[in-house]
């Protein structure tokens, strides 16, 4: 078996060989200087536009959209999917023009919003959320029509009002798949954000990786994508995972 | 006759949005420019299906896609089983395949366009990365969460270990790899739109971002529907009889849709 110590090791030898062989490429390489910065200039460049307070800015820029459509996927697309859920005809109506609309991404929205707002925040905003939230609806719902009708049924044998079985059988059943619909929409939107940011440059992270191509600038490039994906990790590592730990993993369905 | 008269039932809400959508424009609550009457739409997609500029664009794109899914695929696969094996670089390369997963699609763009130049290569670039990732971490997930028990009952009855990967190993991350392309192509679709919009003059995500500049809302209707009927069709055509044909066949999915 694997142990602690020797994980740690192996870990020590691929980052550090990795650092190693980019270092080593980006010195002798016969390539313009901008087609591979060595790893210190991306350092160089994280020092100096978080002194310059452009890097916190963006990052924060990003993080708000990207909160603001989490908050209203939960707010408004939750119970929105939750309530389309509880009816069968309901559902079977919504069913194919939510999986229409889902599967359309917000991104390819954006020219239309482009016409419609302009290139400016509010068309990020829109294409953002519109990722966010159709997938949020549509597991939702989904989550709702897979409660088993057995255990709604017990609950109304044995004599509880309508509200009662909503709370405890309906919604609890609904969690895992609210999970996954939150879960894929924020993939997705984390993606549309990016991309909107780059289309139509209103500050932002995907903004700044953008202009920077421009500009041959290389290393902020680079910077750019780390924080990316440095980004994500820590959505998924601090939202995401204690999410679905209270949800998916509560109910037994999924083994580590 | 009972699949048409699901077909209907299934065509039956878009009737009424589309009725809702004329409905909207004929009043003149919302002026043509932003939202034109759906007779206007139809009338571009025809004018386009005629004069071909549709299928080019439908062909580039599906063409972009299928690249990326033939080129990364098999890639993507064989080195997840290869490192899914090697117990003590698992565990490292695990996160960091995951890290570039949450870094796929759009965010390499910049750096292809860098690297690449505006063109085929970039977009097909970003639909390597986008795919190859998200099939590489969920192949080498699923590798590692077959139970030990099955390799060793194989090695205990003589099984080589050609016997353990071919027989044990892919079948039995097979559910999740197909999950991790099925995921890979949803991905991957959308990072195409947005990488097209910028980086190429064809496909899908050009056309109707081309199209903004001209305020031609017609035109990006039209693309958009299309983007939306092809992953429709590409769900039910390819991705779910593939579904069906690994992973419920082990049991793993219940089919949940109403």
């Amino acid at each position: 078996m694997t142990t602690r110590w020797e994980i740690v090791v192996t870990w020590a030898v691929v980052l550090g060989g990795t650092l190693a062989a980019w270092s080593l490429a980006a010195a002798t390489l016969p390539l313009p200087d901008y087609y591979l910065p060595p790893p210190s200039a991306v350092l160089a460049a994280l020092v100096d536009l978080t002194a310059k307070g452009i890097l916190p800015t963006y990052v924060f820029e990003s993080l708000r959209r990207i909160v603001l459509a989490t908050l209203i996927g939960l707010v408004v697309g939750v119970p929105t999917g939750l309530l389309l859920g509880m009816s069968r005809g309901v559902t079977a109506f919504f069913y194919p023009l939510l999986n229409f609309f889902q599967s359309v991404s917000g991104i390819a929205w954006l020219p239309l919003m482009l016409v419609w707002f302009g290139f400016g925040e509010q068309t990020i905003l829109i294409a953002v959320n519109y990722t966010v939230l159709f997938p949020v609806i549509f597991n939702a719902m989904l989550g709702v029509r897979s409660v088993p009708p057995l255990y709604t049924n017990a609950l109304r044998t044995l004599g509880a009002p309508r509200w009662r079985i909503v709370r405890d059988v309906i919604v609890p059943g609904a969690l895992p798949s609210i999970a996954t619909g939150i879960r894929l929409g924020l993939a997705y939107g984390w993606r549309a954000l990016i991309a909107a940011e780059m289309l139509v440059g209103a500050h932002g992270i995907g903004f700044m990786i953008f202009n920077a191509q421009n500009f041959h600038q290389t290393a902020r490039i680079m910077l750019g994508m780390g924080i990316i994906g440095v980004l994500w990790v820590i959505l998924d590592y601090f939202l995401l995972r204690p999410l679905e730990e209270a949800t998916i993993a509560r109910w037994g369905l999924v083994q580590r | 006759m009972r699949a048409m008269a699901r077909a209907l039932r299934g065509l039956a809400p878009f009737v009424v949005l589309v009725a809702a959508w004329a409905l909207v424009t004929r009043v003149g609550l919302v002026p043509p420019l932003f939202l034109p009457p759906p007779m206007d739409v139809a009338r571009v997609a025809w004018e386009l299906a005629r004069d071909g500029s549709l299928w080019v664009n439908i062909a580039a794109s599906l063409g972009r896609v299928l690249l990326g899914i033939v080129a990364s695929v098999p890639l993507a696969v064989g080195l997840g089983v290869v490192v899914g094996l090697n117990r003590r670089l698992a565990p490292v390369v695990e996160p960091i395949v995951g890290f570039f997963n949450a870094l796929s699609g759009i965010a390499w763009l910049p750096l292809a366009i860098t690297w690449f130049g505006l063109g085929w290569t970039s977009v097909t670039f970003i639909m390597f990365n986008t795919i190859f990732f998200l099939v590489f971490f969920n192949t080498l997930v699923g590798v590692r969460a077959v139970p030990r028990i099955f390799e060793h009952a194989v090695r205990t009855l003589g099984g080589s270990r050609r016997h353990i990967i071919f027989q044990v190993l892919i079948p039995g991350a097979l559910p999740s790899i197909v999950t991790g392309i099925r995921m890979s192509i949803g991905f991957g679709w959308r990072a195409l739109i947005a990488a097209e919009m910028i980086a190429t003059s064809t496909g899908l995500g050009f056309l109707i971002y081309n199209a903004a500049n001209f305020h031609q809302s017609d035109t990006i209707l039209v693309g958009i529907v299309t983007i939306g009927l092809l992953w429709l069709a590409t769900d039910r055509l390819v991705l779910q009889p593939l579904e069906r044909r690994t992973i419920e066949r082990w049991g793993l999915v219940s089919s949940s849709a109403p």
